[in-house]
């Protein structure tokens, strides 16, 4: 630590200048953001309002872990919407009762899993690219689920999922204790494991993680099935949320977790990122869409400008490779 | 038996994959013909040709991007932005069409020069600069109406349901732009760039070869072909809908990936995309035919997906 602080000092100004916006720029927007939208709009900064935002971020929150995991070891997750549907029209399919809770959560994080697997499967021992297998996935599991429900999904969420989803301890949601939990487990897991370090390895140079000894394979598949078992989480948690399951719960989340961990940071070219900047990427997220609608503008402009910052915040961490 | 030998190696050896490609084709074809005798009429045929022409002309686009080694997830929320545009400009009046086709057109170029311009200047992956082009073209749409809009005049339906001696009109003009497009990525210098950028970006600079116009070519190819399709389906459809295009962002890499041409660029070409249209085309017919609903169309499409990334990643292991 104290070698990092003397090279930054020794540095010229304004190479340290860059790197504390490089380091803690994603920081500054949300606290701008957030600044700005108060004055704005004197309702956003109210305990409902901030309540309704976090009950809105814990899946999104929950997805984006994965997501990062898997971008680390340099991939992609493109399946995690579909999976979160999935799961989501199994919680209905069984009675709908809490007696049932505990079979649904685990034909859910089961079908997560053996997504994951496909996906990390095809990737490491077929060699096919990330966006290519996570879009074989994600269409066979549509077309699945589709054939499953024939088109309209019917059926109760069990109530404990209801409760889980979209209730409150003391103003804090339940939800987001366990992404709050989840966040920390896996932030140690990748920092402080052996396992964590080499995901950074494998992610940030496959060859030399296979020369000294890494299983380069077995962390990839590993990455996408955490990611698929958490999406399979976030879908249960979302269903909760919602209350009525069609077949399009969580849709727009592959998108919106790919968003969120680049806006955080995280390198698509892989090795390079944390799970905090991730789920500081969904924040900002989560305000921007609030925020369109508290200022009052037509709610297509969510949209508009999420294709925007994710091009901007893109390149803002791009190191030209491209 | 040498000259067939080696005939059939050279075959195998370049046109492994479009030869399975045909061979499915021909398998499902019989088994089609099995299975109803509604299913070998020309009718039928013409039918399968006719409704892949949308899928087919973003599909062509799409596999001049992916040659280059890039993709463009944009093509879908192009389709819907250019439909609602087309009927709405044009809101029944025959002068107002040309304009309304122009518009279109000369945005499809520009939305695709803008994608390239941003993977090129600002160092982005073309996944996020489209996959981001993508949501701002769908949130426009979507300003712009969020029901069905406008109307086209009685004659435009031509376009979709109108023959040329005998063979529709969408499936000529798909035909004729992908022998065109063939024609000029084999014969024509700057069609053999396109995969020399593909094959190898920092060979083809250092070659002296102009990257930067290869890329904003190909990009505004592909933003022109949406727009084409998208004349066609509103041609097929009456009116411009703002989702009409959805779909299409995924599905045209389905029959990109099947013909062959792989996602790491530099390989591949527009005739084993025709086949990759067709084969989806066909199958999606077929299952019709079985009775069995459009959701198990998403089963097979993921599984032939899934089969064909197997077969073509071996071949270039191979290689």
């Amino acid at each position: 630590m104290s070698q990092t602080a003397e090279n930054a000092s020794a540095a010229p100004q304004g190479i340290q200048f860059k790197e504390i916006v490089r380091n803690y720029g994603i920081h500054l927007v949300l606290l701008v953001m957030i600044v700005l939208t108060a004055i704005i709009s004197p309702q956003f900064l109210t305990s409902r309002n901030i309540s309704n935002m976090l009950l809105q971020a814990a899946p999104l929150g929950i997805v984006v872990i994965g997501q990062v995991l898997v971008i680390l070891v340099r991939g992609l997750d493109l399946s995690v919407a579909s999976v979160m549907a999935t799961a989501a029209v199994v919680a209905t399919s069984f009675s709908g009762q809490d007696a049932d809770a505990f079979p649904v959560f685990a034909v859910a994080i089961a079908i997560g899993i053996a997504t994951g697997l496909v996906n990390g499967l095809l990737i490491t021992k077929r060699n096919v690219s990330p966006f290519l297998a996570t879009l074989a996935t994600l269409t066979l599991l549509q077309g699945l689920r589709f054939a499953y429900t024939q088109g309209a999904p019917s059926g109760n969420v069990p109530p404990i999922y209801r409760v889980l989803g979209s209730q409150s301890f003391y103003g804090i949601p339940y939800n987001m204790m366990i992404l709050a939990a989840l966040a920390i487990v896996f932030s140690l897991i990748l920092h402080k494991s052996t396992f964590g370090r080499q995901i950074y390895i494998t992610g940030g140079n496959p060859v030399t993680a296979r020369l000294v000894g890494i299983n380069a394979d077995r962390v990839t598949i590993l990455c996408y099935v955490v990611s698929g078992a958490l999406a399979a989480l976030a879908g249960l948690i979302l269903s909760g949320f919602v209350g009525i399951v069609d077949n399009w719960v969580g849709r727009g989340f592959e998108l919106d977790s790919i968003v969120a961990a680049v806006m955080g940071g995280v390198a698509l070219s892989g090795g390079r990122g944390s799970i905090i900047g991730g789920l500081l990427g969904a924040a900002i997220i989560i305000v921007v869409f609030n925020a369109v609608l508290m200022i009052g503008f037509p709610v297509q402009f969510q949209i508009i400008i999420k294709g925007l910052i994710i091009i901007i915040a893109a390149a803002f961490y791009v190191k030209k490779t491209y | 038996m040498t000259t067939v030998a080696s005939t059939y190696t050279f075959l195998t050896k370049r046109h492994g994959g479009l030869l399975t490609v045909i061979g499915l084709m021909v398998i499902l074809a019989l088994f089609g013909i099995f299975v109803s005798d509604r299913f070998s009429t020309i009718n039928n045929a013409t039918n399968i040709i006719e409704q892949s022409t949308a899928l087919a002309l973003v599909s062509l686009g799409q596999t001049l991007v992916v040659i280059t080694g890039g993709i463009d997830l944009s093509i879908g929320s192009m389709v819907s932005l250019a439909s609602v545009l087309l009927s709405g400009i044009t809101k029944g009046d025959p002068t107002m069409m040309w304009v309304a086709i122009a518009v279109v057109l000369l945005l499809g170029i520009a939305v695709g020069l803008i994608n390239a311009g941003a993977t090129i200047w600002l160092g982005v992956h073309p996944l996020i600069v489209t996959l981001g082009m993508g949501a701002v073209l769908q949130g426009v749409t979507l300003l712009y109406t969020q029901a069905p809009i406008g109307k086209m005049p009685k004659d435009f339906s031509f376009l979709a349901y109108g023959r040329f001696l005998g063979i529709p009109v969408g499936a000529l003009f798909t035909l004729l732009a992908f022998i065109a497009t063939a024609w000029f990525l084999h014969k024509v210098p700057f069609g053999r760039y396109i995969y020399a950028v593909g094959d190898d970006a920092v060979g083809a600079k250092l070659m002296g070869l102009p990257r930067n116009r290869v890329l904003y070519f190909v990009y505004a190819f592909c933003g022109l072909t949406a727009s084409i399709a998208a004349i066609f389906l509103v041609a097929r459809l009456g009116v411009g809908q703002p989702y009409t295009g959805q779909n299409f962002t995924l599905t045209s890499i389905t029959p990109v990936v099947v013909g062959g041409t792989l996602l790491s660029g530099g390989r591949g070409g527009v005739v084993g995309t025709l086949l990759g249209v067709y084969l989806v085309s066909l199958l999606n017919n077929l299952l019709n035919f079985l009775d069995l609903s459009t959701h198990y169309q998403l089963i097979v499409q993921g599984l032939i997906i899934i089969i064909a990334v197997s077969v073509y990643v071996e071949n270039k292991r191979k290689v």
